[in-house]
């Protein structure tokens, strides 16, 4: 019943996906575009309000890229519960 | 402040034995068939979706020691010590991008371990061995530092600290990892990852209740930003400069984006977040779970801004100097000194679950990285399963007995350089697991140079280096050509210059290169897990390939990954064994290989193919090899690694 998570995605949804993961590293890896006081958040100086900011940002575009590469329907992950559903000898042994 | 805190320590202990009731309960949780397995022991399973995986890989990830370490630092010198958040900001997009194939390769070929990935992949035992190795060294210290965690919260509760006899001083500790020891050891991946429940839970509370309330009882943010940086731009006596900065300076830019992407690169070829990976019930799991981990990032940018709060509070500045200055425990003493009793309890209940989480999952990950790349590759290739188990339980036990004298006996700036040495020499790995993951192109002799140099170079450099009030290992980064950088990225560009220019000197001599166990296949791979088949009817778990698979797996049947001649009809005529078609699996690979044998293989009664198959395949386990070795060579060091 194996599956495989299909290597036929285009071109364009990989290059976008391509895209948003760099801009998440890069935001956080780029230190001089956020190592500055002003402009301030309430009492927050930049550097950390656009940090804390940038996490929730972070997992958006993590999971939009989830759901571009995403290769099985939504509606499987809810089938019949399989509680025995394990692996016992790794596979292929 | 070492008088004894009741109400808080009632509420500490009585969640340590709540929570050793859920571990040993543990158990129980989803029992086996087979508990006496390296993957149920060591990986839980591999059966562990979303929502347990969250907890589980956030609960390992985000350690006691970072919650203690980084708002200690914050608290010391300031925005250097955010180097954390940014660190694990960037860290779920570079998971997002190679952990599923990761988890791929090994639930195909059933790695439970980074060692035996790169071991299969490189064809190298030598390898294997560098990266297993170099995983429970740099996990050791790590677990030690857990403990570290775990006495500051004593301390500052009024147990141990002071009395000079090492028994009465160090029993708690003792204790609490001898229980943690117990149920690690009958429980496995299992009991951590319920344990996690337990611990991010507190977590959050802590976390979301001190946030909200800490700040208004301080005056507010204004206040606490205020009085951080005046501390900050006062000039510390012993370096004639200021203690560090509220924002960082471009000369310490560089530093910070280094450490926070080494650190990033790092984190997952540590073994113990590979191991969290490796149980995941599917590939989407980790993808979806990259995207949900960062709820934890958050929290640990909360933490790390109680660093800024402790420093607002004159008792805690008092604490910390009566402490020989010791930052580490500003955490527990702000809880100590800002919330009521009850609640103080909680939090430092907080942390020590928080500590016993990582350290259970760590020394599970360096006992399977033992059992499998160094136990069953060198001494016993053909141990069986139970016996694997049994190994792994015992080298579970000596490393948590190794991490705990390293924690008591040598002194506690040892376990922290220690650590530091660790994070510089497990990113030495990366180029053999993660590089690995893309591409052979590296030669595997060329990469265990690389490895060497890699290591040599930031041992030597790490030693050389001096702060902090210590003449060796004193700061994480060196200055290469004008820049402060962290040692680690430095070693790695080492190691991966050894490595290519060496992988092009051995091609050009014709160096024999190891052989790739791994099929491209095997890396987009997300197997359905499969049911376990019932053992009175099938001695050895042998998926018996099926031509007429329960319809859901139909799709997958019909088209293997490259193209092949249509199974032998004997297979498709085979009725579904006793309407038990669902609990055979054509996986691609072993519908390969009863391709294979088909003409070996005489169809049977129903009943018996299972049995047929799995002797066929023992039997005539060499030939999987040939389709792919043609212009490969085969490594000698290939090894009949299946009984």
């Amino acid at each position: 019943m194996v599956r495989h998570a299909s290597p036929t995605k285009s071109p364009v949804i990989k290059a976008v996906v391509a895209f948003m993961l760099a801009v998440a590293i890069l935001g956080a890896l780029w230190v001089p575009i956020y190592a500055h006081v002003e402009p301030k958040l309430g009492a927050f100086p930049f550097f950390y309000w656009y940090q804390l900011i940038l996490v929730p940002v972070t997992a958006i575009l993590c999971w939009i890229s989830y759901l571009l590469l995403r290769t099985r329907p939504a509606r499987q992950h809810r089938r019949a519960p399989q509680p025995a559903a394990r692996d016992r000898e790794g596979v292929w042994r | 402040m070492n008088h004894l805190d009741g109400v808080a320590l009632v509420i500490v202990v009585a969640s340590f034995l709540i929570v050793t009731g859920i571990g040993f309960a543990a158990a129980r949780w989803r029992p086996a068939e087979d508990p006496m397995h390296l993957n149920e022991w060591g990986l839980g399973g591999r059966g562990f979706g979303t929502f347990v995986s969250w907890f589980l890989l956030g609960g390992d990830i985000y350690t006691a020691y970072t919650f203690i370490a980084v708002p200690a630092l914050v608290y010391a010198v300031g925005a250097a010590g955010f180097y954390a958040l940014s660190y694990t900001i960037m860290v779920w997009p570079i998971v997002f991008v190679f952990a599923p194939r990761l988890w791929s390769v090994a639930r195909a070929r059933g790695y439970v371990s980074p060692g035996e990935f790169v071991r299969g992949r490189h064809g190298s035992q030598g390898l294997g061995l560098a990266v297993a190795a170099t995983g429970i060294l740099a996990t050791m210290p790590y677990i030690a530092l857990q403990l570290v965690g775990i006495e500051s919260v004593l301390t500052v509760l009024g147990i141990g600290g002071n009395s000079s006899n090492i028994v009465v001083r160090d029993l708690p500790l003792i204790l609490a990892f001898a229980v943690v020891s117990a149920y690690t050891y009958l429980a496995g991946l299992r009991a951590p990852a319920l344990i996690a429940f337990v611990k991010d839970t507190l977590i959050y509370v802590t976390v979301i209740v001190a946030i909200l309330y800490i700040p208004s009882r301080l005056g507010g943010w204004g206040h606490i930003f205020g009085v951080s940086a005046a501390h900050l731009s006062t000039v510390n006596p012993a370096t004639g400069k200021p203690y560090g900065n509220l924002v960082v300076l471009p000369a310490g830019q560089w530093a910070y984006a280094t450490l926070a992407l080494g650190s990033a690169l790092a984190l997952f070829v540590y073994p113990h977040a590979a191991t969290g990976v490796f149980a995941a019930k599917r590939r989407d799991v980790i993808r979806r779970n990259s995207a949900m981990l960062p709820a934890y990032t958050l929290v640990l940018g909360l933490i790390a801004l109680f660093g800024y709060m402790a420093r607002a509070v004159p008792a805690v500045n008092a604490g910390v100097k009566a402490g020989h200055g010791n930052a580490q425990l500003s955490v527990p003493l702000l809880f100590s000194t800002m919330f009521p009793s009850w609640f103080a309890g909680i939090a430092d209940a907080a942390i020590i679950i928080g500590a016993l989480v990582p350290a259970a999952v760590m020394s599970i990950a360096a006992a399977n990285l033992f059992t499998r790349t160094i136990y069953k590759e060198l001494f016993r290739p053909y141990a069986s399963p139970a016996e694997e188990t049994k190994v792994a339980r015992l080298a579970s036990l000596l490393m948590k007995v190794g991490a705990l004298g390293f924690a008591l006996e040598l002194n506690k700036t040892f376990s922290i350089n220690l650590q530091l040495l660790g994070g510089i020499w497990i990113l030495q790995t990366f180029p053999s697991v993660v590089i690995g993951l893309y591409t052979r192109w590296f030669h595997r002799a060329a990469l265990i140079f690389g490895w060497l140099a890699g290591m040599a170079y930031g041992t030597i450099e790490a030693y050389r280096t001096s702060g902090g009030g210590q003449a060796h290992f004193g700061a994480s980064a060196s200055v290469v050509f004008g820049h402060t950088t962290y040692i680690a990225i430095t070693a790695l560009v080492i190691n991966l210059a050894v490595s290519a220019v060496l992988t092009v000197v051995f091609r050009w001599f014709g160096l024999q290169d190891g052989y790739d166990e791994t099929r491209p296949a095997d890396y987009v791979a997300d197997p359905e897990p499969a049911r376990a088949p019932s053992p009175a009817r099938a001695p050895s778990p042998a998926r018996a390939p099926s031509a007429a698979p329960a319809p859901s797996a139909a799709p997958a049947a019909a088209q293997p990954p490259w193209p092949a001649a249509p199974p032998p009809p004997a297979w498709k005529a085979e009725p579904a064994a006793d309407g038990r078609a669902s609990q055979v699996s054509a996986d691609w690979w072993s519908l390969d290989q009863a391709m294979a044998e088909a003409p070996a293989a005489a169809p049977g009664p129903p009943a018996a193919v299972t049995e047929a198959t799995a002797a066929a395949k023992d039997a005539t386990i060499e030939f999987d090899i040939p389709d792919a070795l043609a212009g490969r060579p085969q490594s000698r060091e290939r090894l009949p690694r299946r009984k």
